[in-house]
């Protein structure tokens, strides 16, 4: 097994790959908005590092978001592609668990009860879940056994309250560019003993490609490549504004 | 002055580009050999999906060729003979601008990996570029210069081209694109979208000398000016909420049809075109083909009108013109971005 994974949720751009052995090579660039140009070259370098080619690839990840859209797309359409011309499926993972599986792996379970991950949606707004690790703490753990997903982007206010609400059951740990991002209005909350794993703004190559590695040895399917599309959760804008100006247009005007 | 190369020069037959488009709402691929021979030829329109809106949305249109990628890629490989392995494909060539940003990462991202596995060279087409290359594929032997007249929803531009991939900006448009004219006036009209096949249709049945709408030569050179045309509509039908849409489709079409075959006439003569050719979305107006092959005849050139699957966005183009760089050695690297402000850069 060779698993080539591929990141681009965030502003955090790069690739890893695992092998048999659990090796990891991982190459990220942070910041900036070039995912276009950075990912291709990402791929090219962390398969040289672990001496191998793309057709050695046995395996297939991507970040599926939630995120920006734009990186999303570019991560996605190279998964699909390298799925097509490898006959590979693609291991599809969302952010908001990677995010979650790195706080696992830098101890998060004993530093909290709770671990939630919350990406930057722009326009105000977050995608977050919230995972509860129990007694499957530790590296080996996939946290979406524990997770409470939101199916749509919240208000950091809304984001806020959940944090505090969640904070009933013992410290709770924040991870993502999201929770930086609106940390004043977390950290306003007197009902959580809350902590921010600073280190964790992007979900990391490596702990994707370890992550959808353990899924795949779990007996979870790839996804195969043409059914592989970003997670969203958010309409177009286009939608979005159409049904705010029309919102009971009858025939032919309502949005598929 | 360059030498003039033939078209049929160079790696010749045998050698097979896949070429990827996807900078507006056509999801294309297809396979192209030798440069001129187009082997399958893939083209999924979005046309459906934005119609509602009366125009391109650029999110609908990224989320779209995401989804249509895949298929559209297998279709044009197996139409190729080819199949996921890029059997027999030497390089894959993709347009990374002009465009839609969002749109145009996803062909660039898909191409990336295919030249990665496939181990072939990558090669980025500027998509105003292939537009030129569109003539070549139906006609290898055209001879230069050809004076090239490309209109579309987003480009309405003059150029003298000397050889594959040689060419020089004679002039453009100085506001809107022509093709955007054709869209805001029949939306403006309660046509549909597009506008450009909307206006041709309805026009058929108006008396294109009904209104006597504004032409607009702006300057001494070979530029255009659409807007001005435009607001004349819009004010004319606004004082005369009676008249026939058919009468005014047709005279705005007659307006845009004669400023455009005007300045191409003009051109072709200073530069001593041995054609006159079109491309671009609009040149599947019959209005303006019939105009131009008219003109052509009495200026005793040749006019060369694409058949209309090549004039709107394909990727049979961008496969011909990745052919012609390729030949150059011209290749990119995996550092590849996308361009949406991208420019043709005069090689002439
Ligand atoms: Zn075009």
């Amino acid at each position: 097994m060779r698993l080539l994974a591929l990141e681009t949720a965030t502003d955090l751009v790069g690739a890893a790959v695992v092998d048999e052995g659990g090796t990891v090579v991982e190459r990220s660039h942070p910041g900036g908005r070039a995912h276009g140009e950075l990912l291709a070259p990402a791929v090219a370098e962390v398969c040289a590092l672990s001496g191998c080619t793309l057709a050695d690839v046995t395996a297939l990840a991507v970040d599926v978001g939630p995120g920006l859209f734009t990186g999303l797309r570019v991560g996605v359409a190279t998964a699909k592609a390298l799925g097509q011309a490898l006959g590979l499926g693609v291991v599809t993972v969302t952010s908001l668990d990677v995010l979650a599986a790195a706080a696992g792996e830098v101890g998060g379970p004993e530093r909290a009860a709770t671990v939630v991950s919350v990406v930057d949606a722009r326009r105000g707004e977050v995608f977050c879940a919230a995972y509860r690790f129990g007694g499957r703490a530790g590296p080996a753990a996939d946290p979406a056994a524990g997770r409470d997903d939101r199916p749509e982007a919240v208000a950091p206010a809304e984001l806020a309250a959940w944090v505090e609400e969640l904070g009933a059951a013992g410290p709770v740990l924040v991870v993502g560019d999201g929770a930086v991002r609106h940390l004043d209005l977390l950290v306003a909350r007197p009902g959580a003993d809350l902590g921010l794993a600073a280190e964790l703004t992007a979900p990391p190559p490596a702990v994707l490609a370890r992550l959808a590695a353990r899924r795949l040895a779990a007996g979870a399917r790839p996804v195969p490549a043409a059914d592989v599309v970003p997670d969203y959760r958010r309409h177009a804008d286009a939608r979005i504004h159409w049904e705010e100006r029309t919102p009971r247009r009858s025939g032919s005007g309502a949005p598929p | 002055m360059p030498a003039v190369t033939s078209a049929t020069a160079g790696r010749g037959p045998g050698t097979r580009v896949l070429g990827i488009e996807t900078s507006c709402d056509e999801t294309a691929a297809a396979v192209v050999d030798g440069g001129t021979v187009i082997v399958s030829s893939i083209v999924s329109s979005q046309v459906d999906l934005h119609a509602r809106y009366g125009g391109v949305v650029p999110e609908l249109a990224s989320r779209a060729h995401v989804e249509l990628l895949t298929p559209v890629l297998a279709d044009a490989l197996a139409g190729a003979g080819s199949g996921p392995d890029g059997a027999g494909i030497d390089a894959v060539a993709v347009t990374h601008g002009p465009g839609l940003v969002g749109a145009l990462l996803v062909g660039v991202a898909e191409a990336k990996a295919l030249a990665m596995v496939w181990d072939v060279p990558l090669v980025g087409v500027n998509h105003l570029e292939a537009h030129l290359f569109a003539s070549l594929l139906e006609q290898p032997d055209l001879g230069w210069p050809l004076c090239v007249l490309l209109v579309s929803g987003g480009h309405t531009l003059l150029l003298e081209v000397t050889g594959p991939g040689r060419y020089r900006l004679l002039g453009g448009t100085i506001d809107d694109a022509a093709g955007e004219a054709f869209d805001k006036v029949a939306r403006f009209l309660g046509l549909g979208y597009p506008g450009g096949p909307e206006i041709d249709r309805v026009a058929r049945e108006g008396d294109p000398a009904a209104f006597a709408f504004p032409r607009s030569y702006p300057g001494d050179g070979h530029d255009f000016s659409f807007s001005g045309l435009k607001t004349s509509v819009v004010n004319r039908v606004r004082k005369e909420p009676g008249a026939p849409t058919a009468d005014v489709a047709a005279s705005f079409q007659e307006a845009v049809v004669d400023v455009l075959v005007t300045r191409a006439r003009r051109a072709a003569r200073e530069i001593g075109a041995r054609a006159l050719c079109l491309a671009g979305g609009v040149a599947a107006n019959s209005l303006l083909r019939d105009r131009v092959e008219e003109a052509c005849a009495e200026d005793g050139i040749g006019a060369f009108l694409p058949s209309r699957a090549l004039c709107t966005d394909n990727a049979a183009m961008v496969a011909a013109a990745g052919y012609w760089h390729l030949e150059a050695g011209d290749t990119s690297p995996l550092t590849l971005g996308a361009d949406p402000n991208l420019r043709l850069a005069p090689t002439a």
